[in-house]
């Protein structure tokens, strides 16, 4: 299980946001380049539907691949109380051929994407991962070079926050992920995926505040 | 890691398998001083495509197994040996499978016996059953030279060892022998160094021996 929250963010304001939360981790950055394929079943297999998810971290030395499926969202009157979206996941590192399996087992390329950005992760009341990014669709098939690549939202980035998280633990897991959201709020807004919340309109001055005093000044 | 070799016993025809000749396997190998250390167990699972329709069944894999190994406890293996496919995961990808209900368990076979040391060499002798039954389908044999990882280099250290304990089973006058069959790697992209993904191709062979074998005695029965 994780718990999960998205926002966005304009690219402009992003070198606010890493002075933010370099402060905030106290770790630095893992720069990240990810290529995503998204597979989905072919029509006869499967007694239902299923889609499956492909990532490799170009930036990586040695570049490996990870198998993830995103299951459903927990529901319920409980789940729509709290800001932060349960659900289902599990990942699993494989070797380079794992495509080629997938698609010898009756999978087909839905769509791939380049995710490029960049990621604090850290230990505060539960393992989080803060990933800033901004996602590109390729002209060419598997063209994962910069000139291949345009971003799906120019001038906007995508900022993820994960943790993962157990039956058991979720609720505490929970509450310290949005504990955390409210430091960003000034210069962005969390919300569960799906939720669209748009941009701050504080952003541009918390930004700038940021950027003047290296970060200082209590927000 | 050090290389292996994945042997299994062959019936004579018109005989099979008890385990009796899996007694007398095992004291053939402390009868060469192989030191008992402890129990070890695979398992090969078979899967089938879960489909809407029958009749398009053939579109899909028919040869698609996940092994596990005991040595690599965080791992599992996927093979398509039709179309020379092996692939190292982690154990959480057995989670993935059974979300996405496009593939299920069709058999699995356990492999599960005994381990022995003897000099550099680990020896594995086990039954070959499917789950939840003790209906003995077969006997493997792992011989495991410790020193090496290169199967070149190990190759005559290896035909050696395996000369001296055909002879040694041989003297039990049992029905039947053991046969390696050693798949063609580089069809599958591995190297000469040994890794688990060759062991799972090794076990994947071995099964399907297996199966060719059994069928060709039911058909003459």
């Amino acid at each position: 299980m994780e718990c999960v929250v998205q926002g966005i963010i304009e690219t402009q304001h992003v070198e606010a946001l890493e002075i933010l939360l370099q402060g905030l981790c106290g770790v630095h950055r893992e720069d990240f380049r990810i290529h995503e394929l998204c597979l989905k079943s072919g029509p006869n297999l499967g007694l239902v539907n299923s889609e499956v998810r492909l990532l490799f971290d170009l930036y990586q030395a040695e570049p490996t691949w990870t198998v993830k499926h995103v299951g459903g969202a927990m529901r319920g009157a409980g789940a729509e109380q709290i800001s932060v979206l349960v659900r289902t996941m599990v990942e699993s590192k494989a070797s380079k051929n794992v495509l080629r399996l997938f698609y010898a087992l009756g999978y087909k390329l839905d769509h791939e994407l380049l995710r490029v950005g960049f990621a604090f992760h850290f230990q505060r009341g539960a393992r989080i991962t803060v990933s800033v990014s901004s996602v590109n669709k390729m002209l060419k098939l598997h063209a994962t070079d910069g000139d291949e690549a345009v971003p799906v939202t120019p001038g906007i980035q995508l900022v993820e926050v994960t943790a993962p998280a157990t039956p058991e633990n979720y609720s505490e897991v929970v509450a310290a992920v949005s504990s955390f959201c409210e430091y960003l709020a000034p210069l962005l807004h969390l919300s569960k995926p799906g939720v669209s919340t748009g941009v701050v309109p504080t952003a541009a001055a918390a930004a700038a505040s940021l950027m003047s005093d290296g970060g200082g000044t209590t927000l | 890691m050090p290389l292996k070799w994945v042997l299994h016993w062959q019936p004579n025809a018109g005989t099979t398998v008890n385990t009796q000749i899996l007694n007398e396997v095992s004291q053939c190998v402390e009868s060469i001083n192989g030191v008992k250390e402890g129990r070890w167990k695979a398992t090969l699972t078979s899967y089938k495509p879960m489909v809407r329709e029958q009749s398009l069944t053939a579109e899909f894999p028919r040869d698609f197994f996940g092994i596990s190994l005991p040595e690599q406890p965080n791992k599992y293996y996927f093979m398509i040996r039709g179309q020379r496919l092996v692939v190292e995961a982690d154990s959480t990808i057995q989670t993935i499978m059974d979300k996405l209900q496009s593939y299920k368990s069709r058999v699995a076979l356990c492999f599960e016996g005994f381990q022995y040391q003897l000099g550099d060499f680990q020896l594995r002798v086990g039954k070959v059953v499917p789950s939840h039954s003790e209906n003995l389908r077969g006997i493997v044999m792992e011989v495991e030279y410790l020193p090496i990882s290169s199967m070149e280099k190990a190759r005559q250290i290896m035909e050696e060892f395996v000369d001296i304990w055909q002879e040694a089973i041989s003297k039990r006058s049992l029905p039947g022998h053991f046969m390696h069959i050693e798949p063609n790697f580089s069809e599958y992209g591995l190297l000469d160094h040994y890794t688990p993904q060759h062991t799972a191709v090794q076990y994947a062979t071995v099964v399907a021996q297996m199966i060719a074998t059994q069928t060709v005695q039911a058909t003459r029965n």
